[in-house]
């Protein structure tokens, strides 16, 4: 009898729209996640200017994002790495790419490739020189120069 | 009657969304400790070749080679703006070519007095900076020359930098 009675007293709650709320916060989250983020330095301070535009890459998807630092540091995924070495390799890799596609592409043509340089207000052109003219002798041509915007 | 129903009550199959709730936590919690905004950024597009002379020699005329004719710079297609900087990294001067230049408001009107001038026959720029020049203050120049028209109507997209000698 005693037993009949606690079974009866059991509690069990609707977990159904708690269930639909989670999955709704779950579909959420996986359509606004952007991996991209992963490859940008986000504690650089961008330059902030009037005609800076809306990311478009005119149908060219192959970008080599280099963040540069105010000490002139290239960092990729947070780590230090060494500007002439980083920047001949990913070029070697852009050949190939290139060469799949157009079989006389000769070494020093131009690769498709946009350079996208994230670098912080503070840095010295000396060393953002330095950067540019590393990937313009390994064959970029195309950059693009990132800001924030300051109508925005 | 009676018989069917009390059956039919007790084949209900009532499932378990414990489990499932729990799985659902964890890749919610997953997703909000990886979750970072992106940030709302703008970009200047540029097309940069390696630096080349700044004339164009096959077009170039020796000086005084032809006393008659009146326009002794056609021939020069590249417009040089000069930045040169203090050691705060701000802009300490500009000229064009060899004139100075007050500040970012004049140079925006004097460039875009000489790039849409068809008799110019400007259609590139070259911009020299002076070493300490930092990012923000080169890109505000940047700027000035990206909102330009040509004398053609479209949108200046040669541009280079070279720093500048002993800057």
């Amino acid at each position: 009898m005693s037993s009949q009675l606690l079974h009866e007293a059991n509690a069990q709650p609707n977990l159904t729209p708690m269930l639909d709320m989670v999955f709704q916060l779950i579909t959420f989250f996986m359509l606004v996640i952007n991996f991209k983020t992963a490859t940008m330095e986000l504690s650089l301070k961008l330059p902030a200017i009037g005609s800076a535009r809306p990311v478009d890459t005119e149908g060219h998807d192959e970008l080599l994002v280099l963040n540069i630092d105010s000490q002139g540091n290239l960092l990729i995924y947070g780590e230090r790495k060494d500007i002439e070495e980083y920047v001949a390799s990913e070029a070697a890799v852009s050949s190939l790419v290139a060469r799949r596609t157009k079989p006389d592409f000769k070494l020093g043509d131009e690769l498709s490739t946009t350079v996208v340089i994230r670098a912080d207000r503070a840095t010295p052109f000396r060393l953002l020189n330095k950067v540019i003219s590393t990937c313009q002798r390994n064959g970029f041509r195309r950059f693009a120069l990132k800001a924030m915007n300051k109508e925005a | 009657m009676r018989r069917k129903r009390r059956a039919r009550i007790h084949n209900e199959v009532e499932l378990n969304l414990a489990a499932m709730l729990d799985m659902a936590f964890q890749i919610l919690t997953f997703f909000i400790l990886t979750f970072k905004p992106m940030p709302y950024e703008g970009q200047i597009s540029l097309h940069m070749p390696p630096p080349q002379p700044i004339t164009k020699v096959d077009n170039g005329e020796a000086a005084g080679a032809d006393p008659t004719n009146p326009n002794p710079v056609q021939g020069l297609n590249t417009l040089i703006i000069t930045v040169f900087g203090a050691t705060t990294g701000q802009i300490d001067g500009l000229a064009i070519g060899e004139s100075t230049v007050a500040g970012l408001g004049e140079l925006e009107k004097r460039v875009a007095a000489l790039l849409s001038d068809p008799g110019s026959g400007f259609d590139q720029v070259l911009i020299q900076v002076g070493s300490s020049v930092n990012y923000q203050s080169l890109l505000d120049v940047v700027d000035v020359c990206t909102r330009q028209k040509l004398a053609d109507g479209k949108n200046l997209t040669k541009l280079n930098f070279v720093e500048l000698p002993g800057g």
